[in-house]
């Protein structure tokens, strides 16, 4: 036996100086001429990443992990579909997730085919109520948030509505530029303590209502609404700081091995037992994400209990350092 | 038939309501009636004698040319030019990439003349592919690293900068003897990325924006709609934001200065104190041989701050003087009514604000107080940034620095946009309309606010944009 691990580990010696010994030191030039058809790196692709997205498995559904299909968004985390008008399309996928909790989901425009005078897009897009940097518990107080935000370039069209769409309540919240002659229509709900917004631009607003009337088409799941949206029955209930205090029974400080300035906002799924099964990077460093893993996997959690029976639970933890946030608001309706 | 006339009224009132259409818009080019609108220090630098006196030392070491030896040494053994007024020059000292033939004709890309200027030896150093005579100046960056067979390799980035031209050869080098990096490799393998010299105008109002602005600011952009969030990059030492450079990767004017003395002229510095190889000759090679070392004679670092000296320019370092230039340089004075005429520049910066582009270009941010000149105390820098870096999808170059990744820039200051020629992080184009083009891509968070301008948008409406952005 021993014999075996000692041929066994020459081997692996051998193999690894032979394979040093082929790729060479890497160098920033040379005469290579001698290679007259070297590899080309793909232009215009991203290939060095700084702080970015990740997840402890390729399972579990990410809010960004949403794809236009056969002309239809489908967000299995939000467990949202949408059908885009005929000849719309998603030319270009969004940025990743920022480090306050915003989420780019799809960016939909008429297809460069499209033969028609329409003009206008839609943004489908996300804000949790885990980080984000607005002084807002609820979808209806991040709307508003943005009404008293908008500056003297816009104008109110109609201040922000509840409105039945898809059998579901949502906040409507009109505006516009009178210079640019555009109108903003918002769209917003609350799914998973995250407000998921449908933002209609455009100059033409019977294009904009008839494409918020297409909107009945689309499915949301039960729990949509402007201020509900809190997760449950068949994914965790949602609690806003659930990371803290009597609940967390055990917890380890991640060990960084590199001082970094940036926020690491971590959204993490609780199993009913009370130990952590999901893990998601919103932004990220590798190393800083190895650590957090790390750390996380000796974390235990109070088991969260709703109505007797114990569920689970989905939260953020900020590691890493935090943006300062405004002044926090007065209700916290995410929390439960 | 009925049909028929319906359809031509579908087609022709789009064409009424947008009546540019058929005649596009056009980026008006450098602003060159109004003479040069940048360049000159605060007023209250030039109401002091002293500070005047400093300011005007900085310009003249930032236009001296330097030499390996004599009395200007220091230079390389690797550099990119020989001044840093060379680079920065348009439309004036401080500014950036300059041209012949557009307007102030500062002349052709200095880079391009250095053989024939006699500052490099043509018999060992050649003109790179990339340094055209009517093109920009550029800094050269190879994202990766190549393995010995002269493949590209993604898992070992570089990023750093692979200076352009050698001492070698030059009757001040003595013997030594260095190869210039492999520019056609890294072209033909996509493994090489540009920079442009970024302007230094109105920098010191910059440096002087606190944190807490800069964070305030960020808080004030949630809600914008547009898919834009944005992130600060940080200095690695304090963890303070870092402002300077197209990745925000340099926290102050003196490193900024002490970094490229060092970087883009080979001399080394109080900041920056050794001479600089290329990145695979120090962090996995050698180091610069020893015939290379010291070549000015004078020991480490080169340049100093002088004991002998008897007033503050004559004490003062060259860094030290570079930085007094930059800090007591006023910001650019944009134009009221040229191009486009004051109606459309009034139109052109409300549109600009209206369809989201002034969500990352913050058209003014306040200073605190400074110690330095009245003029930087609590002053309003209108520099159409937010200092924050910024997904920006296929401009992605690849060169992590600091906290921001390869598709991270810096919003870029659009202050003096009017009398700049070559635009972007590597002077790809010289028409703003192809710059703004270049904001839309997949995973870029512009894509929302392009969309905006280039679809949403009447002709005319755009063409009081680009009237605004030639007017500052």
């Amino acid at each position: 036996m021993n014999m075996r691990i000692s041929h066994f580990l020459t081997l692996l010696g051998l193999c690894i100086t032979l394979l040093a010994r082929a790729q060479g030191a890497p160098q920033s030039g040379g005469d290579f001429s001698s290679n007259p058809q070297p590899k080309k790196l793909p232009t215009e692709t991203i290939l060095v990443n700084g702080a970015w997205s990740s997840a402890s498995d390729s399972v579990t559904p990410l809010p960004e992990g949403g794809k236009v299909a056969n002309n239809v968004y489908n967000n299995q985390y939000f467990g949202l579909t949408y059908a885009l008008s005929p000849d719309w399309t998603e030319k270009y996928s969004g940025p990743p997730p920022s480090d306050s909790g915003y989420y780019v989901l799809a960016q939909i425009r008429p297809a460069d085919t499209f033969k028609g005078t329409i003009r206008g897009s839609v943004l489908i897009a996300a804000q949790d109520l885990f980080f984000s940097l607005t002084p807002a518990s609820n979808t209806l107080e991040l709307i508003n948030f943005s009404k008293d935000s908008l500056n003297v370039d816009y104008k109110v069209e109609q201040p922000p509505t509840a409105v039945r769409i898809a059998n579901h309540s949502l906040i409507r919240f009109d505006y516009g530029s009178p210079v640019a002659e555009l109108h903003w229509h918002v769209l917003a709900t609350q799914i998973r303590c995250h407000m998921v917004q449908f933002v209609f631009t455009g100059r033409d607003t019977k294009l904009m209502e008839s494409l918020i009337q297409d909107m009945n088409k689309m499915s949301l799941p039960d729990e949509a609404g402007p201020i509900s949206g809190r997760g449950g029955g068949e994914v965790p209930v949602c609690v806003k700081d659930y990371a803290n205090g009597e609940n967390v029974m055990e917890r380890m400080d991640p060990v960084f091995a590199e001082r970094r300035f940036n926020p690491v906002p971590v959204r993490i799924i609780i199993d009913k037992e009370g130990k952590i099964k999901h893990i998601h990077f919103l932004s990220a460093f590798p190393d800083q994400a190895k650590a957090i893993t790390d750390a996380l996997s000796h974390w235990r959690f109070k088991p969260y209990l709703r109505d007797g029976h114990t569920v689970e639970v989905e939260t953020g933890v900020m590691f890493g350092r935090a943006p300062r946030p405004a002044a926090p608001s007065s209700t916290n309706a995410a929390t439960e | 038939m009925k049909t028929t006339k319906l359809a031509s009224v579908f087609v022709f009132l789009p064409a009424l309501f947008f009546p540019g259409m058929a005649s596009a818009q056009t980026d008006p080019g450098v602003r060159s009636s109004t003479g040069v609108n940048a360049g000159q220090p605060f007023a209250s630098v030039t109401a002091s004698p002293n500070d005047l006196a400093f300011f005007q030392t900085g310009l003249a070491q930032f236009n001296e040319h330097q030499t390996v030896t004599g009395d200007n040494p220091g230079l390389g053994p690797r550099f990119n030019l020989d001044s840093c007024g060379a680079c920065h020059s348009q439309p004036a000292p401080g500014g950036t990439s300059p041209a012949s033939g557009i307007f102030p004709n500062i002349g052709p890309n200095p880079q391009s003349q250095v053989i024939a200027n006699g500052v490099v030896n043509g018999g060992t150093n050649t003109i790179p592919y990339f340094v055209l005579a009517n093109g920009p100046v550029r800094e050269a960056r190879f994202p990766f690293f190549f393995d010995q067979f002269g493949n590209p390799n993604p898992n070992a980035p570089n990023g750093g900068v692979e200076d352009l031209f050698t001492v070698s050869g030059r009757s001040d080098a003595g013997s030594c003897s260095l190869q210039q990096p492999s520019f056609n490799t890294a072209g033909s393998t996509n493994n090489i990325i540009f920079r442009i010299p970024t302007p230094t105008f109105g920098t010191g109002l910059m440096a002087n924006i606190d944190d807490s602005t800069l964070l305030a600011n960020h808080r004030a952009q949630g809600g914008n709609n547009l898919g834009i969030s944005g992130a600060f990059n940080h200095n690695g030492n304090d963890g303070t934001i870092s402002r300077f450079g197209w990745k925000a990767q340099n926290k102050s004017l003196m490193i900024f200065a002490g970094e490229a003395y060092n970087v883009e002229m080979g001399i080394s510095n109080e900041l920056f104190t050794q001479d600089r190889p290329l990145p695979g000759e120090d962090q996995l090679g050698s180091g610069l041989p020893s015939n290379c070392l010291n070549l000015a004679r004078v020991g480490y670092p080169e340049d100093i701050t002088h004991s002998g000296g008897t007033t503050a320019s004559t004490v003062t370092s060259d860094v030290g003087l570079f930085n007094v230039f930059m800090q007591f340089l006023d910001q650019p004075t944009p134009s009221t009514t040229t191009p486009g005429g004051a109606t459309s520049i009034a139109n052109g910066r409300r549109l600009f604000s209206a369809i989201g582009c002034a969500t990352c270009h913050s058209p003014s941010l306040t200073t605190q107080a400074s110690h330095l000149t009245p003029g930087l105390s609590n002053a309003t820098a209108n520099l159409f940034s937010d200092i924050e870096i910024h997904h920006m999808g296929a401009l992605a170059d690849n060169v992590s620095q600091g906290g921001a990744g390869g598709d991270q820039f810096r919003t870029a200051p659009l202050w003096g946009l009017g009398q700049r020629i070559f635009l972007l992080h590597d002077g790809r184009t010289t028409n703003l309309l192809s710059a703004i083009e270049a904001h839309e891509s997949n995973g870029s968070e512009a894509t929302q606010t392009e969309l905006n301008f280039d679809q949403l948008l009447t002709p005319s409406q755009q063409q009081d944009i680009l009237n605004f952005l030639r007017s500052l």
